[in-house]
């Protein structure tokens, strides 16, 4: 839309250089003039858009009459600045007498319908009606008559209601959907006074991204359920934080009260999230960490739990582990900070001398990890979520993106609205109807009982046979000759097509690895990368939140595995095992499994922010904190670190993890020398290679990538 | 000692002057006292205040026995001491407290560090919160001075006593 050019412009006498083609509400906020507008929104397109009329500005433009002579040809009506493209010599004045009553009379017209309870409305205090109303609104309303009136709190979905009376038609929740999210569940209904936001038969509102809605709405028409009614804007302290719920580690607001966190709000990260937030995140993260929270550390006594003081928990703890020794084992949940993990990590090895320590809950193996290593690289993810936009083609295996990763599937949709991508996936047939890629992808190949790696390799086939002049060994020809064609290869044919354009990126879900056949999927997907040249962007996604950092900092790399710490427990070879922030009896892969050893271990202790299914199994419970209280840093899918804020005060006496450790290690005579959470990252940064960049400058801003191991051969 | 006249005089002279003066001002306590005397009788009388006296709040109710009060927090959010606290909930139609969609499920004032400046009233978009003239504040135990929703809310009104 933009291109380099840049052209002069004058806005309110001000000279500016803009880009040709820039809308001018962009030129004038970055000149620091203000606009007022509701309707306009950097991210969403300008279908439906200028249509709150808010932004009007008069303009002219030089016109070379007949004689050659240049005037200033002034347009009889005002323009909307959101949909006016900078160009060479346009003049802009925003404040003129006739703008400023214009846009009394646009407030006006909007606050025609628009019901005075503010007072009562969930936007109120933070709502640009409002705001703008108070600035460029009649001090006094002329309207006498009766209002539109129509029920109040209509439930739009389980997490979004929605006020028809509030409404101002701005089409930013229907441009949402339909540009960034792309279910396109909204829209307008009816017309003229009547038109109203809904959903094609009144069906719920079921996106994954929802909450986005509430959060651009100018007006109080969409309001969350969870947070209805809550507080008021002025009762909230706002903390920057980053998600826990998945791996994708968007940058997040925290809003709380009183210990509490009642909502969460986009952050702007331009690398990870933009500023979008998926559901599971704005409404899951609160309703994870609140509710009933461990306040002191608990004794088991028969068959009850004690509240005890930490000095005598600790003490147990300490006594246990010491006795075990190097046969001491640490399961790590997957919200664990680094700091966390390391902590823990110092305390098996430095404490205790003990390996046995994981954090995997999955079926994938180590060996599956470490083979991908080998083949692509030890670099998880070289593309990252930014990197999708520029990349031709983008291949999804073994994930469901938009539910597993939403933030990078916003990603992969935005690359590809902008035409730069084209979207391409291999999804089971158990899958739904419709996918979520495959509501845009270029070509969506269903593997009935071929499987996966079958139809990667008729891929590689169909590829071969698209371009016959690619380099490829006998092998590898022989290879993807012995495959079974699919039934129907018009999707495949179609993906064949894409993936003879060039290299691309392929976004490899845990769940392709971790299936028994994953060394036949590695090697399909090891030829198909090399064939279309793409070795160097597989990328694999990890699930877990902070799993991407246990895996940086090795922490699930000796053997035996969480498997093997389970089974030591069942058999007495593990005579004390402490889980922190896990629970394997609702994670585990196998939950009988985790069931079964937890019985039958002679000693676990538990850290949580809850009493979980494991932490009531467990012999000691220890309380620790959740994201909002206490400082630390969390790595995304994409190995960048980044840093989340103490929100309020942790719940009694409850203490992160890596204290904890801390503690214990003074406790078996290793004291550590961490003070802080600062400290332990600086002790990270000098003994891990990957976390050596993690600068705190870099944390304060958008956060800091890992580096990337060498390669040993 | 001389003249024992002279003594008795000027011993008992001024005792009787002064008893005098006390009788004077105890028969006009008696007499007249509403016309002349300051003192005020308390706790058996009280002083009558200023119209505009701001002491102890009260949160009103409409006619038909609603509380005014809506939860909207903008008595929190003027207070410059912040010692109101505001949670609010939804009204259902078989939980109704107040009209429309929003009710205080939680209403509290420290009156420990209100300072009577009458913002709250100010705020206040439905005139539930109002400063009225009960001054008699004092209490035993810092606790006591939280006032809850309870304590602040006027009695329903009874049946068919409008107004």
């Amino acid at each position: 839309m933009n291109d380099s050019k840049l052209v002069n412009v004058t806005i309110n006498g001000v000279p500016l250089q803009v880009p040709k083609g820039e809308r001018i509400i962009e030129s004038a906020r970055r000149a620091g003039i203000d606009i007022p507008y509701f309707c306009y929104h950097p991210r969403l397109s300008m279908e439906n858009g200028a249509n709150c009329r808010m932004c009007l500005v008069e303009m002219a433009m030089p016109r070379t009459g007949p004689d050659g002579t240049v005037t200033l040809a002034k347009h009889p009506k005002p323009q909307t600045a959101c949909s006016l493209p900078a160009d060479e010599g346009m003049v802009v004045e925003t404040e003129t007498e006739a703008i400023v009553k214009a846009r009394r009379g646009v407030l006006e017209f909007l606050l025609i319908n628009h019901p005075l309870d503010c007072p009562v409305c969930d936007r109120g205090g933070e709502c640009p009606l409002q705001n703008n109303t108070l600035h460029y609104g009649a001090g006094a309303s002329r309207y006498i008559e009766a209002k539109r009136h129509y029920p109040k709190a209509y439930p739009l979905s389980e997490h979004v209601v929605l006020d028809r009376e509030r409404c101002i038609q701005c089409a930013r929740c229907t441009r949402f959907t339909q540009d960034i999210s792309g279910d396109a569940q909204l829209d307008f209904l009816k017309r003229g006074a009547d038109t109203q936001i809904g959903t094609f038969n009144a069906a719920a509102f079921s996106s994954l991204f929802s909450g986005n809605t509430i959060e651009i709405c100018p007006v109080g028409a969409l309001t969350s359920r969870d947070y209805r009614f809550r507080a008021r804007p002025w009762d909230l302290a706002t903390q920057k934080s980053i998600c826990t719920e998945c791996s994708n580690g968007c940058s997040i607001k925290l809003d709380h009260r009183d210990g509490l966190v009642l909502r969460v709000n986009g952050r702007v990260n331009e690398a990870v999230n933009e500023e979008w937030t998926c559901d599971r995140g704005k409404f899951g993260l609160p309703a994870s960490i609140s509710g009933e929270r461990l306040t002191a550390p608990l004794l088991r006594d028969g068959d009850r739990f004690r509240e005890v003081t930490w000095d005598v928990a600790l003490g147990v703890v300490a006594e246990k582990l010491q006795a075990a020794g190097k046969q001491a084992a640490v399961l790590a949940g997957s919200k664990l900070a680094n700091e966390d993990l390391y902590a823990l990590q110092a305390l098996c090895r430095g404490g205790l001398g003990s390996v046995r320590y994981d954090y995997r809950m999955g079926t994938q193996s180590s060996e599956a990890r470490d083979a991908a290593a080998m083949l692509f690289g030890p670099n998880p993810a070289p593309t990252g979520i930014a990197g999708l936009e520029a990349s031709p083609w983008t291949l999804v295996v073994g994930s469901d993106l938009a539910v597993e990763h939403p933030i990078v599937f916003l990603r992969l949709r935005k690359s590809w609205r902008f035409g730069k991508s084209k979207a391409l996936e291999m999804v089971s047939s158990s899958a739904p109807a419709n996918t979520h890629v495959g509501a845009f992808a270029w070509s969506s190949v269903r593997y009935a009982d071929r499987g996966l790696p079958e139809s990667l390799r008729s891929a590689c086939s169909l590829l071969l046979a698209e371009m016959p002049g690619l380099t490829a060994t006998p092998e590898i020809r022989a290879w993807a000759a012995t495959g079974t064609p699919p039934a129907d290869d018009t999707a495949s044919r179609r993906m064949a097509t894409a993936l003879s354009t060039g290299p691309g990126t392929i976004l490899v879900g845990e769940g392709a690895l971790s299936g028994p056949d994953w060394r036949e999927v590695l090697v399909a997907l090891g030829h198909l990368a090399g064939l279309t040249g793409s070795t160097g962007s597989v990328n694999r996604l990890v699930s877990g939140c902070n799993d991407r950092g246990a895996e940086a900092l090795g922490f699930g790399d000796w053997q035996p595995g969480t498997a093997g710490i389970l089974a030591g427990a069942a058999s007495g070879a593990t005579p004390a095992l402490w889980i922190a922030g896990a629970d394997p009896v609702t994670q585990y892969h196998d939950p009988q499994v985790a069931i079964a050893a937890l019985e039958q271990a002679s000693f676990v202790v538990v850290s949580d922010i809850k009493l979980t299914a494991t932490a009531r199994m467990a012999d000691v419970v220890l309380p620790s904190c959740s994201v909002a209280e206490r400082d630390g840093t969390l790595t995304n899918v994409e190995g960048r670190v980044q840093r989340f804020w103490k929100a309020f005060e942790p719940r009694g006496s409850a203490s992160p993890d890596w204290l904890i450790a801390a503690r214990l290690l003074q406790r078996l005579g290793k004291p550590s020398v961490w003070f802080g959470w600062q400290d332990v990252l600086a002790d990270m940064r000098s003994h891990v290679a990957a976390f050596g960049g993690v600068s705190l400058d870099a944390l304060e801003k958008d956060g800091a990538m890992l580096v990337a191991p060498q390669v040993v051969d | 000692m001389g003249n024992p006249v002279t003594a008795t005089r000027e011993t008992w002279g001024p005792i009787a002057q002064g008893m005098a003066l006390t009788l004077k001002h105890f028969t006009q306590m008696i007499v007249a006292r509403d016309k002349t005397s300051v003192t005020v009788q308390y706790p058996e009388e009280r002083r009558e205040q200023y119209p505009r006296t701001r002491w102890r709040h009260a949160l009103t109710r409409h006619e038909d026995g609603l509380e005014k009060c809506i939860g909207c927090s903008l008595c929190a959010g003027a207070c410059p001491a912040r010692c109101i606290y505001v949670e609010a909930a939804e009204n259902s139609d078989e939980r109704r407290f107040s009209p429309g969609e929003r009710f205080a499920a939680r209403y509290e004032i420290n009156m420990l560090r209100c300072i009577f400046c009458g913002y709250c009233q100010e705020a206040c978009p439905t005139g539930a919160i109002t400063l009225r003239k009960d001054f008699e504040l004092a209490d035993h135990h810092r606790a006591d001075f939280l006032y809850t929703k309870q304590m602040l809310l006027e009695p329903t009104p009874a049946p068919g006593a409008a107004g």
